[in-house]
C-alpha cells in the first residue's frame, strides 16, 4: 500500500458501471434539461413547496389483519454460506426486504450480521440475476426441464441404476436436501455425487470440526486462522473472543502465525509472519516447545526454526500457552494442511484444553466423512456420464486450475446448471435454470455446530426460478415438487412425535429461526492420529521465486458475490482496496522485485501465467504474496465483469491455497488502484491510542505537555430528554467492516464505482481507517511481532460544538437539542464549506446524481424511512436518526419513556464484537455513559474542543513480557 | 478635495458643431428619460416583492381546490349524518405514521344494501370483482423528504381538524391548509393553543377554554420540537 | 506614434523625477478628437483578438451549462479538497477587481495627478473581473438553483441564512462592491460621454451616447455638483476596497483548518489583491497605449508608480507569507507546523509553494532599479508573472491546505480536469472580450479629467 497514489492510469476498469453508480453517460440528459427548467422555476421560489403534483393512493381491497401499511415487520431465516448457515432477521417494508440483521437466538449470529449476510438483500435485487430457463439458446421454461429429468426419460437415458447421472452440489448441510439425496439414490443407486465449492470448511478425516469454547481462553493460538472475520462461525468466535477480552481479570492473550495479514492477525497481542510452508514445521515446533515447558520427557528439549528470533518467539508463546494450560486454546486455519490441523489437535490435548476451552462436533456437511460423495476431480474424471446436475456454484470458474471441468461439460450430453446468474458455468451447460435468492425460497440449513433452522421467503421470486431441493425432488421421481410442501413433508416427520403438534413446532421454528436442541452433540476430544514429522526445517525458498497463498476475498467471497456492488465497494480490510485485487506484498519483498503499488507483476506457475498490479502491506511475510480469489469474472455479471484477475488461475489441485516457487516479473504495466486510504502513516498524531492492561489512556500529547483543551464559547442550553452518543471500543474492533455495509443498507448510501474511489469520492458514511506502523521508519514493525496495525471506524463525530455548523450559510447543518448533529439535505445548497471544516472529514458530497441511473428493481431496496438524496447536496452518519425518532413516536404512542439503551444504530447492530455501543446518556443504567468513564475512553482530535459525541476506548495490547522487549506498544511509536 | 473650483467645461458643447443644426432629441425626451427610470426602479423593487407574496398564495399549494375522486364519497354524509367517526375508515391514524385509506371491503358491511348497485358505487363494485385498489387522488400532501406521523400528532392532541379542516362540511374534501414549512413550525414553535384532549380528536369544531393547553402540554409531555430531523430523516 | 519613435521619445526622456504628468502638446480640441479616436476602431488586431475571446466566451458558456447539467462532479473536486478551481478563480478575479477602484478612488482622496489617465481602463478592469468574480461562488454550489437561500428575505420556509457563517457576508460584500464601482465608474464616464455625443459622427450613435450622458451639458452648476458625487463616491468605494477582500479572506479563516485559520488573513489578502490589480493593469496598459498611440498621455510617470506600487506590495505580501509560516512555527502545533513547515515546501505541492514565492516574491524585486521601471518588456513580464503567482497562491492556499488536514486516513490529492481547465480559459475570454468591447465603444481615457489636467498643469508651469 503506497502513499497517495495518482499515477498515471493505464485506465483499466470494468467495462460496464455497476448499478446505481454515476456513469459519464450523455453530456444532457432529458433529465438535465428538466433540472435546468425546474432551476429557473426555483428561483422563483418555489422549491420544496411546489404545486402538489396528482398522486393516487392505492388502498387494499382487503386489509391483511397483519400488515400496516408503513410499518415494518421482521421474519426469521438463514443464509447459507459454503454450506453452513447464519441466522437472520430481515426487515421487510410493504413486502420489500430492505434490512437484514441477526439473530440474536442463533448460535452462529447472537444477533450479529457479516459482510455477505448484510449484502445479501442487494443481491436479491441485482438486476443482473437470470430470468428465464434456458436450453441451448433458446428459452425454454420448467416444463421442458421436468420433461428431461423426469424418471422414464431419465432411466433411458442413464440406466436403470443411474450409471450415466451425475450431480454436482455445493457443500450444504440442508436436513431437507440430504433427505432428498438419499431419495434420488434410492432411486438412483450408481448415480455419483459430488461436492465442490473453493472454500468449504474442511474436516479432517474423521469429520470432526473444532469448537473452541473462547469465552473461557485466557490465551489464543492460532496458526494461520482467521477466525475473527471469516468462516461460517467467525461472528460467534469473534463475540466470544470479544467477551472474554473484555471481562475482568485483565484480557485474554492473542498469539496468531500467518502468512498474509489478516484482521485477526491485526488484532492480535503478539504476531508471527512466517512463509506458508514453515507453518507445519512451526506447528510442530510449537508442540515441542509446550512439551518441553510441561517437563514431558519423551520430547525435544526446544522448538527449532530458521531463525533466532522467530525460535524465541515460538518459545515464549509455548510457554505463554504451557502456563495457561486448560484456559487456552489453539486453533488451525481451515486452509492449512491435515497436517497442521491435526498438530493444533495435538496442542489442545497436550494441554488439556480438551472439554475445557476446546470441543469438536461431527461436521454437518453432506459427505463428511462419507467415502461415497466424490470431489469435483473425481467427477472431471469421470467417463460416460449422460446427465449432470450442476446444483449451485460455479465451477467452470473457481475450479482448480489443473481440473478440466469444461471439458467435462462437453463431454456431457445433458447438462442442467441452476444458479442466480448466467455465470461462467450456466454458459457452458446446456440448460440454465434461475435459481431462487434465499429470501425468496423455502429451505432448511444448519449452522456450524449443527443447529438447523428454516429458510422462509420474505418476498415472491421476482424473476421466477426453482431451488436445488424441487431438481432433486424431480429427480427423485416427484412429478411437482414444491419446496415448501418437500419442506413440511420432511420435518412432519422428525417434528410428528413432539407433544404440541407439528404446526405449533412449524410456527414456533419459523417464529425463532432455530429448531429447538438440533444441535450436533459436543465431543470432549478427538482422536490424534500419528502425525507425519514434519522437516525440522522448513524447504528454503527457491531465489528468486515467491510462495503464493489464494484466500476467499473478504468481500465477494470466491466470486459468487462479485457482482453485488456494496461489496466491491467495500474496501478490504488491510489494504482498503476496492474494486479488484491485488498482489499483497510486504515492503521488503516489494523493495526486493523493486516494484510499488499499483506495478503489474506477472505470477508464473506450471505454465500458467497471472498478470495483477502489486499492492505492498506491511505484515505480510517476506517472499510471500497473498491473492483473492472472486475476481475475474467473465459471467453475465455487468457489475463483476473485468473486475479484478481471476486468481485460481494459478493453483492446480495438489496446492489449493499455497503454492511454492511461482516465478515473478513486472510487465512495465501500472494500474491506479481504487484505494478509499491511499496514506496510512500516523505522522506523530493519535487518533488511535495504545494501552498495555489496565493503563489509562495518556493525557498528555505527544510533546509530553496535557492536551490544551479548547474552553467552550457559549453556555450550552438545556437540551431534550435523551442525549444520543456513541463509544468504540478499538480493542474488540477488528475491522471486518460489517458496520459499513450495514451502513449503507440502512441509509440508502449510494456507490460510486472505481472512478469515484480513486477520485476520492466514494460516499460511505462510516468508513474504518487503517493505520499501520511505519516500517520504513519503525524499526519495531520489522520485529517477529509484526507492525502494530490498527484499524479504527470512523463517522460523523456529532460534535457539541461542531465546526461544520458555523460555516453553513443556510443552515443545512444544525445541532438538535438532544445532540445530533443534523444534516438537511432539502437545505443544503451544496457550498461543501462544512466538509472543508470538519476534522474528521466524515462528510460526503453527492458530485452527481448517484441515484438516477436506479433501476426499478434495485429502488425496491431502499430504505422508505430514509431520504434518497438529490444530486448536489452534502450527506453523512445521522446517529440513524430515523430509528431514533421512531423509537420516540412509538413510545409515546405506547404512553412510556424511552430507555436509554433502546434505541441502536444499524452500525452497532451489526457489530458482532459489540465494539459499537450506542445509546443516550441520559437515564438510569445508560451502557453509554459508563462507557464514557471508562479510563481507556478519548475523544479523537479532542484537543480541538469540537467535543464530539463519539468517544474510543483504546486499542490494549497484552504483551507477553516474555516477548514485550521486541515491541513497545504505543501508537506513538506506529506513528512516527 | 481642496477647493477644486471646475474650470471653464472645457472643449466639448461647441457652438459651431454642425450637429446642433438639427436637436439630437425631440422635447419630450426629457420626461420620457425620467419615466424610464422611475419604471426601472419600480420593477427592481417591486419583482421580488411579487414573487415572494406569490409563494404565499393559497393557487401555489392548490389549497381550497376540491379534488373530484373516482367514488364521489360525502363525508358530510358519514361523518354529520351517520355520525361515523374518523377512525372507523382510516384506523391506523393513532398507532401508525399513515393514517390510512379504507380497503374496499371497508365499505362492504354497509354498503351491501343501500347505494351497491348504484352507478356512483360503480368502482367499489369493480374494486371487489377485480382485486384492483379504488384509485382514491391524494388531497394532503407534503414532499418526499418531509416525514409526518399522525400517531404522533393524535396522541399528543392535535385533533384531525387543525390540519384537515371542517371535513365534516366539505363535499369534495380539499386542503384546508397550506401545508408548508413555515405554518408547520407556527404549531411546533407554540403548541398549547392547537391542543385538545384526546377524547376530543375526531370532534368537528371542538373550541378549548384557553387556559386547557397549557395543561395539556404538561399531561401529554408535549414539546416544542423544532429540530429539523423531527421531520426531515 | 511609431513604436521606434516612441522608443526615442522614452530615451530622450530626462531622468524619471522631472517625467511629467502628461506630454502632450495638443490642445483641448485635439486632444478630444486624439482620445475619442479609438471609440469605432475597425482595425485588424481588434477583429482578430474579438473572434478568440469570443470563442473562448462560447467555450466558457458551454462548459457552464454541461457543470450545472450534471453537475460538480464534473470538475476535479474530492473529499477532502471540495473547493478548488471555481473558488481559485473567485478570489483570483475579485482580487484583479481591486486595483481599478483602489487607483480611482484612493489616489483621487490622495490627490494623486498621475491617476487621470489610467483610472478610467482601471476601473473597466475592475468591473469586467467582478462581472466574472460574481459566477464562480454560484456556479460552484452543489445546486446552483438556490443560491438566493444565502441572502437574507423573508421566506416561506421561516428560516434565514446562518448569520455565524461567511457566506452570506461574502455575498454581501461582493454585490455592494461591485454595484458602487459600477456607478462610480458610470458617474465618471457621463461627461465623456456627453463629449462622445457631440464629436462623434452618426445621428444614431449620437443618440446612444446621448442617452447615456443622461442629459448632461457641462454647466458650472452640473459640474461642482459632479465633483461632489464624485468625491462622495470615492469616499465610499475606498473602505470597500479594503472591506471586500477582507470578507473574501474569512471564507478560509473563520474555519479551523491548518493553513486557513489565521489572523493575518484579512490584511494579506487585501494586499495580495491590490497586487494581483495592479499587475492586471500594467498588462492592459502597456499594449493598450501602445496601439493607440497614447504614450505622450499615459507616460512612463504611470508605469513607474504602478511598479513602485507592485514593489511596495509584493514587500508588504512577503511579510504576510512571512508571518504565517512564523505562526505556524511558533504556535507549535502539529497540524499547523506539519501544514507550513512539511507539507507545503515538501508536499505533493511544494512545486505551487516554490513557484509562488518565485513568482510573487523575486519578480517585483526588479523595481528597485529605475531601468527595470523604465524596461516596458520588463514591465509587462513582471505583470505577467505576478497573476500567475497569485493565482498559484489561491491554489496553494485552497488546494494545499485542504488535501492534507488532520487524519492522515482521509488525506487525498487533487487533479483538476479538463472542465475546471476549460472554464478558467473561458472566464479570461471573456474577460478579454468586455476589455476589447470596452475599447471599442468607450472613451477609454478620461478625457474631461486629463483636459483639466492639462490646464492645471499649465497654471502650475507658465
Amino acid at each position: 500500500m503506497s502513499d497517495e497514489q495518482r499515477a498515471t492510469s493505464d485506465g483499466r476498469r470494468p467495462a460496464e458501471f455497476p448499478p446505481g453508480v454515476a456513469r459519464p453517460g450523455p453530456v444532457l440528459s432529458r433529465r438535465d434539461f428538466v433540472r435546468l427548467l425546474g432551476a429557473s422555476a426555483a428561483l422563483a421560489g418555489v422549491y420544496g413547496c411546489s404545486r402538489r403534483p396528482d398522486e393516487l393512493i392505492l388502498p387494499y381491497v382487503h386489509q391483511p389483519p397483519e400488515l400496516t401499511p408503513g410499518v415494518p415487520q421482521y421474519y426469521a431465516t438463514a443464509m447459507t454460506l459454503d454450506g453452513l448457515a447464519t441466522g437472520l432477521l430481515v426487515e421487510s417494508h410493504d413486502g420489500r426486504p430492505t434490512k437484514v440483521e441477526g439473530n440474536p437466538d442463533h448460535p452462529a449470529s447472537l444477533g450479529a450480521a457479516g459482510v455477505h449476510e448484510q449484502a445479501s438483500v442487494l443481491q436479491l435485487y441485482d438486476p443482473h440475476r437470470s430470468r428465464h430457463v434456458r436450453h441451448g439458446a433458446q428459452q425454454a421454461d420448467w416444463d421442458a426441464v421436468a420433461r428431461l429429468l423426469a424418471p422414464v426419460a431419465l432411466g433411458q437415458r442413464v440406466g436403470a441404476r443411474g450409471e450415466g447421472l451425475r450431480l454436482l452440489l455445493e457443500p450444504t448441510a440442508s436436513p431437507l436436501t440430504v433427505a432428498l439425496l438419499a431419495r434420488v439414490r434410492e432411486r438412483w443407486p450408481a448415480a455419483g455425487v459430488h461436492v465442490h465449492a473453493p472454500f468449504a470448511a474442511p474436516d479432517d478425516g474423521d469429520a470432526l470440526l473444532p469448537l473452541p469454547d473462547l469465552t473461557r481462553a485466557d490465551v489464543v493460538l492460532a496458526l494461520d486462522a482467521d477466525f475473527l472475520a471469516s468462516g461460517p462461525f467467525h461472528l460467534r468466535w469473534a463475540h466470544d473472543w470479544a467477551v472474554r477480552r473484555g471481562a475482568g481479570g485483565g484480557p485474554s492473550r492473542l498469539y496468531v502465525v500467518e502468512s498474509g495479514f489478516t484482521p485477526t492477525g491485526a488484532t492480535a497481542d503478539h504476531r508471527l509472519a512466517v512463509r506458508p510452508g514453515e507453518l507445519e514445521t512451526v506447528a510442530a515446533a510449537l508442540l515441542a516447545g509446550v512439551r518441553a515447558a510441561r517437563g514431558v520427557t519423551s520430547a525435544p528439549t526446544a522448538p527449532t526454526t530458521a531463525d533466532e528470533a522467530t525460535t524465541a518467539w515460538l518459545r515464549a508463546a509455548a510457554r505463554d500457552l504451557a502456563a495457561a494450560a486448560g484456559r487456552c486454546v489453539v486453533v488451525a486455519g481451515p486452509r492449512q494442511s491435515a497436517t497442521v490441523r491435526l498438530l493444533a489437535r495435538a496442542l489442545n490435548a497436550e494441554l488439556g484444553n480438551e472439554g475445557r476451552t476446546m470441543w469438536y462436533v461431527r461436521s454437518p456437511l453432506l459427505g463428511a466423512g462419507d467415502a461415497s460423495v466424490g470431489s469435483l476431480a473425481d467427477l472431471a474424471a469421470a467417463r460416460d456420464v449422460d446427465t449432470l446436475l450442476v446444483l449451485g456454484g460455479n465451477p467452470v470458474y473457481d475450479a482448480p486450475a489443473d481440473v478440466d471441468v469444461a471439458g467435462l461439460l462437453r463431454r456431457v450430453p445433458n447438462t442442467v446448471h441452476l444458479g442466480l446468474y448466467e455465470d461462467e458455468t450456466a454458459r457452458a451447460c446446456a440448460w440454465h435454470v434461475p435459481a431462487l435468492h434465499y429470501l425468496e425460497r423455502w429451505g432448511d440449513a444448519r449452522a456450524y455446530d449443527g443447529t438447523a433452522s428454516l429458510v422462509q421467503p420474505l418476498v415472491a421470486p421476482l424473476f421466477g426460478g426453482h431451488c436445488a431441493d424441487e431438481l432433486l425432488a424431480l429427480v427423485a421421481g416427484e412429478a411437482t415438487p414444491r419446496a415448501h410442501d418437500l419442506l413440511q413433508t420432511h420435518w412432519r416427520g422428525r417434528a410428528g412425535d413432539r407433544a404440541s403438534g407439528f404446526d405449533a413446532f412449524w410456527r414456533e421454528a419459523l417464529r425463532r429461526g432455530v429448531i429447538a436442541d438440533s444441535a450436533a452433540p459436543r465431543a470432549a476430544s478427538a482422536p490424534v492420529p500419528a502425525v507425519v514429522p514434519p522437516p525440522a526445517a522448513p524447504p528454503r525458498a527457491a531465489a528468486g521465486t515467491l510462495e503464493v497463498v489464494l484466500a476467499p476475498c473478504p468481500k465477494v467471497h470466491d466470486g459468487r458475490f462479485a457482482d453485488n456492488a456494496w461489496l466491491q465497494e467495500l474496501p478490504e480490510p488491510m489494504t482498503t482496496l476496492t474494486w479488484g485485487n491485488a498482489a499483497q506484498l510486504s515492503p521488503a519483498t516489494a523493495a526486493r522485485l523493486g516494484v510499488e503499488s499499483g506495478d503489474e507483476l506477472a505470477l508464473g506457475a506450471g505454465g500458467r501465467t497471472v498478470r495483477v498490479p502489486a499492492i505492498v502491506v506491511p505484515g505480510v511475510a517476506d517472499g510471500v504474496a497473498v491473492l483473492h480469489a472472486g475476481y475475474g469474472r467473465d459471467g453475465a455479471e455487468e457489475t463483476a465483469r473485468g473486475v479484478g484477475v481471476r486468481a485460481q488461475g494459478l493453483f492446480p489441485r495438489a496446492a489449493r491455497y499455497a503454492l511454492a516457487g511461482v516465478t515473478v516479473a513486472r510487465t512495465g504495466a501500472h494500474h491506479e488502484l481504487a484505494l478509499t486510504q491511499p496514506h496510512w502513516r500516523l505522522h506523530g498524531r493519535e487518533p488511535v491510542r495504545v494501552v498495555a492492561p489496565g493503563q489509562p489512556v495518556a493525557r498528555e500529547d505527544a510533546a509530553g505537555g496535557t492536551r490544551r483543551r479548547a474552553l467552550p464559547l457559549y453556555e450550552r442550553q438545556p437540551g431534550a430528554p435523551h442525549q444520543w452518543a456513541m463509544t468504540i471500543d478499538l480493542d474488540r474492533c477488528t475491522g471486518c467492516g460489517a458496520c459499513m455495509v450495514a451502513c449503507q443498507a440502512e441509509n440508502n448510501v449510494p456507490v460510486v464505482g472505481p472512478e469515484g474511489v480513486r477520485d476520492g469520492r466514494e460516499m460511505h458514511w462510516l468508513r474504518i481507517d487503517r493505520y499501520y506502523a511505519d516500517a520504513a521508519t519503525d524499526a519495531a514493525a520489522a520485529a517477529p511481532a509484526g507492525p502494530l496495525s490498527v484499524a479504527q471506524p470512523m463517522l460523523c463525530q456529532h460534535c457539541e460544538d461542531a465546526p461544520c455548523e458555523y460555516v453553513c450559510p443556510v443552515e443545512a447543518t444544525v445541532h438538535s437539542s438532544d445532540g445530533l448533529n443534523e444534516m438537511v439535505y432539502n437545505r443544503c445548497v451544496g457550498t461543501r464549506f462544512c466538509s472543508n471544516n470538519c476534522p474528521y472529514k466524515v462528510r460526503r458530497f453527492n458530485w452527481f446524481d448517484y441515484n438516477r441511473d436506479l433501476g426499478d428493481v434495485e429502488a425496491l431496496q431502499r430504505n422508505p424511512d430514509v431520504t434518497v438524496r438529490e444530486r448536489g447536496v452534502m450527506e453523512k452518519c445521522t446517529f440513524c436518526v430515523q430509528r431514533i425518532r421512531e423509537a420516540e413516536i412509538r413510545a409515546s404512542v405506547e404512553g412510556r419513556t424511552l430507555g436509554p439503551n433502546e434505541v441502536t444504530t444499524a452500525c452497532a447492530q451489526a457489530c458482532p464484537t459489540r465494539a459499537i455501543v450506542f445509546g443516550s446518556l441520559t437515564g438510569a443504567g445508560s451502557e453509554v455513559a459508563r462507557l464514557r468513564e471508562d479510563p481507556r475512553a478519548y475523544a479523537v482530535l479532542d484537543e480541538l474542543g469540537t467535543e464530539p459525541r463519539v468517544r474510543y476506548l483504546a486499542r490494549v495490547r497484552n504483551a507477553n513480557p516474555a516477548l514485550a522487549a521486541s515491541r513497545a506498544p504505543s501508537a506513538s511509536e506506529a506513528a512516527t | 478635495m481642496t477647493e477644486r473650483r471646475p474650470p471653464a467645461p472645457p472643449g466639448d458643447a461647441p457652438t459651431d458643431a454642425p450637429a446642433r443644426a438639427t436637436p439630437l432629441f425631440p422635447r419630450w425626451a426629457n420626461r420620457a428619460m425620467g419615466v424610464a427610470i422611475a419604471v426601472v426602479f419600480v420593477t427592481v423593487l417591486a419583482g421580488p416583492a411579487l414573487l415572494m407574496a406569490w409563494v404565499r398564495t393559497p393557487d401555489l399549494r392548490r389549497q381550497y381546490e376540491p379534488v373530484p375522486q373516482p367514488v364521489p364519497f360525502s363525508h358530510p354524509v358519514h361523518v354529520t349524518g351517520l355520525r361515523l367517526d374518523c377512525r372507523y375508515c382510516h384506523a391506523t391514524v393513532e398507532r401508525a405514521a399513515s393514517a390510512g385509506l379504507p380497503s374496499t371491503a371497508t365499505c362492504v358491511p354497509c354498503h351491501n344494501e343501500t347505494f351497491m348497485q348504484s352507478a356512483v358505487m360503480a368502482p367499489v363494485r369493480a374494486s371487489l370483482a377485480t382485486g384492483r385498489p379504488v384509485p382514491w387522488r391524494r388531497v394532503n400532501g407534503v414532499p418526499d423528504f418531509v416525514f409526518f406521523s399522525h400517531a404522533a400528532h393524535v396522541k399528543k392532541g392535535v385533533g384531525c381538524e387543525s390540519c384537515h379542516g371542517r371535513v365534516d362540511r366539505m363535499a369534495q374534501v380539499y386542503q384546508a391548509e397550506p401545508l408548508s414549512m413555515g405554518w408547520c413550525l407556527g404549531c411546533h414553535r407554540d403548541p398549547a393553543p392547537h391542543l385538545r384532549p384526546r377524547a376530543e380528536i375526531t370532534t368537528m369544531g371542538y373550541v378549548a377554554p384557553d387556559t386547557l393547553g397549557a395543561a395539556l402540554m404538561r399531561a401529554y409531555a408535549v414539546r416544542r420540537l423544532t429540530d429539523c430531523t423531527t421531520c426531515h430523516r | 506614434m511609431t513604436p521606434p519613435a516612441e522608443a526615442a521619445a522614452v530615451r530622450a526622456a530626462p531622468p524619471e523625477r522631472g517625467w511629467p504628468v502628461l506630454r502632450t502638446t495638443a490642445g483641448d480640441a485635439e486632444l478630444t478628437d486624439r482620445l475619442l479616436a479609438p471609440i469605432g476602431t475597425t482595425a485588424r488586431w481588434w477583429w482578430i483578438l474579438f473572434a478568440l475571446s469570443g470563442a473562448l466566451t462560447l467555450l466558457y458558456v458551454a462548459l457552464i451549462g454541461y457543470t450545472v447539467a450534471r453537475g460538480i462532479g464534473t470538475w476535479g473536486n474530492d473529499i477532502p479538497v471540495a473547493w478548488a478551481f471555481g473558488i481559485i478563480n473567485f478570489v483570483w478575479w475579485i482580487g484583479i477587481g481591486h486595483a481599478g477602484t483602489f487607483i480611482s478612488a484612493f489616489l483621487l482622496l490622495l490627490n494623486q495627478k498621475w491617476r487621470a489617465s489610467v483610472n478610467r481602463l482601471a476601473e473597466a478592469m475592475t468591473i469586467f473581473a467582478l462581472v466574472n468574480a460574481g459566477i464562480f461562488p454560484i456556479l460552484h454550489l452543489g445546486r446552483p438553483w438556490f443560491a438566493y437561500w444565502l441572502v437574507p428575505y423573508p421566506s416561506a420556509l421561516g428560516v434565514w441564512p446562518n448569520f455565524l457563517s461567511s457566506l452570506p457576508w461574502d455575498v454581501a460584500a461582493v454585490t455592494t462592491y461591485f454595484t458602487v464601482s459600477l456607478v462610480f465608474w458610470y458617474l465618471g464616464l457621463v461627461p465623456d460621454l456627453a463629449t462622445a455625443r457631440d464629436r462623434l459622427s452618426g445621428t444614431w450613435r449620437r443618440r446612444v451616447y446621448g442617452i447615456l450622458a443622461l442629459g448632461w451639458r457641462g454647466t458650472a452648476t452640473e459640474w461642482r455638483r459632479y465633483h461632489v458625487a464624485y468625491g462622495l463616491l470615492a469616499g465610499l468605494a475606498a473602505p470597500l476596497v479594503v472591506s471586500v477582500h477582507s470578507v473574501v479572506s474569512l471564507d478560509f479563516a473563520i474555519a479551523q483548518l491548518p493553513g486557513w485559520h489565521s489572523t493575518i488573513f484579512p490584511p494579506y489578502f487585501v494586499v495580495g489583491a491590490i497586487y494581483s490589480g495592479l499587475a492586471m493593469v500594467l498588462v492592459l496598459v502597456i499594449p493598450v497605449r501602445h496601439v493607440f498611440g497614447l504614450q505622450d498621455v499615459i507616460t512612463e510617470r504611470h508605469l513607474q508608480c504602478t511598479a513602485k506600487l507592485l514593489l511596495a506590495m509584493g514587500l508588504m505580501l512577503a511579510y504576510s507569507y512571512g508571518v504565517e509560516q512564523f505562526s505556524a512555527w511558533y504556535s507549535g502545533d502539529v497540524y499547523e507546523r506539519y501544514a507550513f513547515l512539511a507539507a507545503r515546501p515538501r508536499g505533493p505541492y511544494a512545486w505551487a509553494f516554490w513557484a509562488t514565492l518565485a513568482l510573487n516574491l523575486v519578480t517585483p524585486q526588479l523595481f528597485w532599479w529605475e531601468r527595470w521601471r523604465r524596461s516596458l518588456p520588463a514591465l509587462f513580464t513582471a505583470g505577467v508573472l505576478v497573476l500567475v503567482g497569485m493565482w498559484l497562491e489561491r491554489f496553494l492556499i485552497i488546494v494545499a491546505s485542504l488535501n492534507r488536514d488532520f487524519l492522515p486516513s482521509s488525506w487525498h490529492l487533487y487533479a483538476p480536469t479538463w472542465v475546471d481547465l476549460g472554464i478558467l480559459a473561458g472566464s479570461l475570454g471573456l474577460f478579454a472580450l468586455l476589455i476589447l468591447l470596452f475599447l471599442r465603444f468607450v472613451p477609454l481615457v478620461a478625457l474631461s479629467e486629463v483636459k483639466q489636467l492639462r490646464h492645471e498643469l499649465a497654471r502650475e508651469r507658465p
